[in-house]
């Protein structure tokens, strides 16, 4: 009986030991966890990334079919025809095409961070979504406003080059308050919009690159290391 | 070992006080609702976690209406900064990092 209660003794003290050993590994675990949850928004989902990159690949097509045969083929439009009625007509559609995009994949993007934080059990609007929209947005709108007042008075690459530039730089900036990864698809569509001001020819081919594939290849890799 | 136990902090043995500060370090300030909501703890529990913290002075409290509605809003103090990275080395340290 004696011995009996001095196991149990002996048990229950060993077991006291080993919690107290695990105690600074899981404060530290949980000081962590909880550093990264309150500063970045975790709930953006990969699979936005993909519907993203799809919706961009089908509007790239969709302006591959509204330019004319002879621009594809030439050096990207010339100022006489930016000047012309036709011209005006055809960037118009060209900027709706963008724009109809640019929609689709913010609403998916919204859409599928939703999903992904009502299946945690998080709210999507915390501190940290403002700071990161606001980071995001920034960028964002100043390039936006580029984008329009230089439309149709420069060349067409150009255009696209900026749209890349200034996505890929407000992506660099938001990265802080979202996943780390984000920072690197920022340097990879600031690249491309860098070679589509340098390789005009090819400027619509390298635009569906960085917002096509990119976001595809993008949102693969994240869907599954975050599942 | 009492030299390794030493940096050690009791007010922060709690994992709620654990909690508080962690989120404290990484946002310039936080409200009681946000705290309570990341950390999921009772208002009782999180408030007498909070007011300690305040007595220790590693927190500050800020009220102030938004929308007519009272908000308060807790920030970290130099010397709370301090001492939780003091904490968290010493936490290191026992670990064997």
């Amino acid at each position: 009986m004696v011995f009996y209660s001095l196991l149990c003794c002996a048990k229950y003290f060993k077991a006291i030991a080993m919690e107290q050993q695990n105690q600074p590994l899981e404060d530290i675990r949980i000081i962590k966890k909880i550093m990264e949850e309150s500063s970045r928004f975790l709930s953006l989902s990969g699979l936005s990334g993909v519907a993203a990159g799809i919706f961009a690949l089908a509007g790239a097509v969709a302006a591959r079919m509204i330019i004319p045969q002879d621009i594809i083929n030439g050096e990207g439009y010339s100022e006489s025809f930016r000047a012309s009625a036709e011209g005006s007509h055809i960037i118009r559609m060209l900027f709706a095409d963008a724009a109809l995009v640019l929609i689709l994949a913010l609403v998916s993007a919204f859409f599928f961070s939703w999903r992904k934080a009502r299946k945690e059990g998080k709210g999507i609007w915390t501190p940290v979504t403002g700071r990161m929209l606001l980071n995001l947005a920034l960028p964002l709108a100043a390039g936006g406003f580029f984008v329009i007042f230089t439309l149709g008075s420069v060349p067409g690459n150009v255009t696209a080059s900026a749209t890349l530039i200034f996505y890929g730089l407000a992506l660099i900036n938001s990265s802080k308050y979202t996943l780390g990864e984000i920072y690197w698809l920022g340097i990879l569509e600031v690249i491309t919009g860098l070679a589509t001001l340098l390789l005009p020819g090819h400027a619509l081919m390298l635009w569906a690159f960085g917002f096509g594939i990119l976001h595809i290849i993008y949102g693969l890799f994240m869907y599954i290391r975050y599942r | 070992m009492k030299n390794i136990l030493a940096n050690i902090n009791k007010a922060f043995e709690s994992r709620v006080r654990l909690g508080i500060m962690s989120v404290l370090m990484v946002n310039e300030h936080a409200d009681f609702i946000s705290l309570r909501d990341t950390l999921e703890v009772t208002d009782g529990n999180l408030a007498s976690h909070l007011r300690a913290l305040e007595e220790y002075g590693y927190i500050v409290a800020e009220k102030k209406f938004i929308n007519r509605k009272p908000n308060t809003s807790y920030r970290i103090t130099r010397e709370g900064e301090e001492s939780f990275r003091d904490h968290i080395k010493a936490l290191e340290d026992l670990i064997g990092k």
